[in-house]
């Protein structure tokens, strides 16, 4: 997979998990899964159809997710229902939206899909075809991962 | 923003703008609602879907100042709830809300009647002075 397609992914989720949530985030190192990849609580899921195909996942744990929710709505929130549901994927919106745009600008086609959140326990996902990459990004909520699984069609 | 500025929901006769919000995202319309609220506009009514919000806006009218209509929806999207609308109220002014990289979206938007757009995230001054804009037109 080429460093170009995760750069703007990453870099997003750094830009704008700092500047929304007004925390300080560090950059863990990144990993290479070709099998099958575990995934933590709350996912958020958004595909890219076009000169760039495949998805890209935000998977976080059920109390960083509260956390981020709370931190986002200014108030506590407790359940993981319709408002944080909202939240995490309007953060998933914001991330994508902005590495999109650096993808477009570098001359990439491509259509997104609306982001989807799913949430369970010890779930996991396969990319038969693409291998995933994936950056976990540390943040005082707790740890957010950005899993990329991209190619160029 | 001084407190003795007039509230961007003024309409300077005592009386303040009405507005629906058409989205599907619980959180971006608390958002809208908390923004446009803390200017004195008054919420006449949220929609989570184009179904929903047409047939809000038909059932408000002629009260609807400002209609922020979200372009990704499910069941009807936003350009063809805004078409919907328009058709019934020519007069109507919408504020197309999108996500990044919908530039497209955004265009035949605008061309199909919206009268201006917010790109989210939602940016308090930006999207006060969108709307303020509007109104004014």
């Amino acid at each position: 997979m080429r460093v170009e397609y995760i750069n703007p992914f990453v870099e997003s989720s750094v830009s704008v998990i700092r500047e929304t949530l007004g925390v300080e985030v560090k950059r863990e190192q990144i990993t290479l899964k070709s099998k099958a990849v575990p995934i933590l609580d709350v996912a958020v899921i958004v595909g890219l159809v076009g000169q760039v195909e495949g998805r890209v996942l935000f998977d976080m744990k059920r109390e960083t997710a509260l956390k981020i929710a709370s931190n986002m709505n200014g108030e506590k929130i407790s359940e993981f229902d319709e408002l944080a549901k909202a939240t995490i994927t309007e953060l998933g919106n914001m991330i994508t939206g902005r590495a999109v745009t650096k993808l477009s600008e570098m001359g990439y086609k491509f259509d997104v899909t609306p982001p989807a959140v799913f949430s369970g326990q010890n779930m996991e996902i396969s990319d038969s075809e693409i291998e995933a990459l994936i950056v976990p990004i540390e943040t005082p909520m707790g740890r957010i991962e950005i899993n990329v699984a991209l190619r160029e069609k | 923003m001084s407190d003795n500025k007039t509230p961007v929901g003024s309409k300077g006769d005592g009386t303040f703008f009405k507005a629906l919000i058409i989205d599907d995202s619980v959180f971006v319309v608390k958002q809208l609602s908390q923004i446009l609220q803390s200017e004195k506009f008054e919420i006449l009514g949220s929609a989570n879907d184009g179904i929903e919000g047409f047939e809000k806006y038909k059932e408000l009218h002629p009260n609807v100042d400002i209609v922020t209509l979200d372009i990704t929806m499910p069941k009807m999207d936003g350009i063809s709830t805004l078409e919907k609308i328009i058709e019934f109220d020519k007069n109507a002014k919408i504020i197309m809300i999108s996500a990044l990289g919908k530039e497209d979206l955004v265009k035949k938007a605008l061309i199909s009647g919206a009268k201006n757009y917010i790109v989210r995230p939602l940016d308090r001054d930006k999207v006060l002075s969108r709307i303020e804009t509007v109104l004014k037109k």
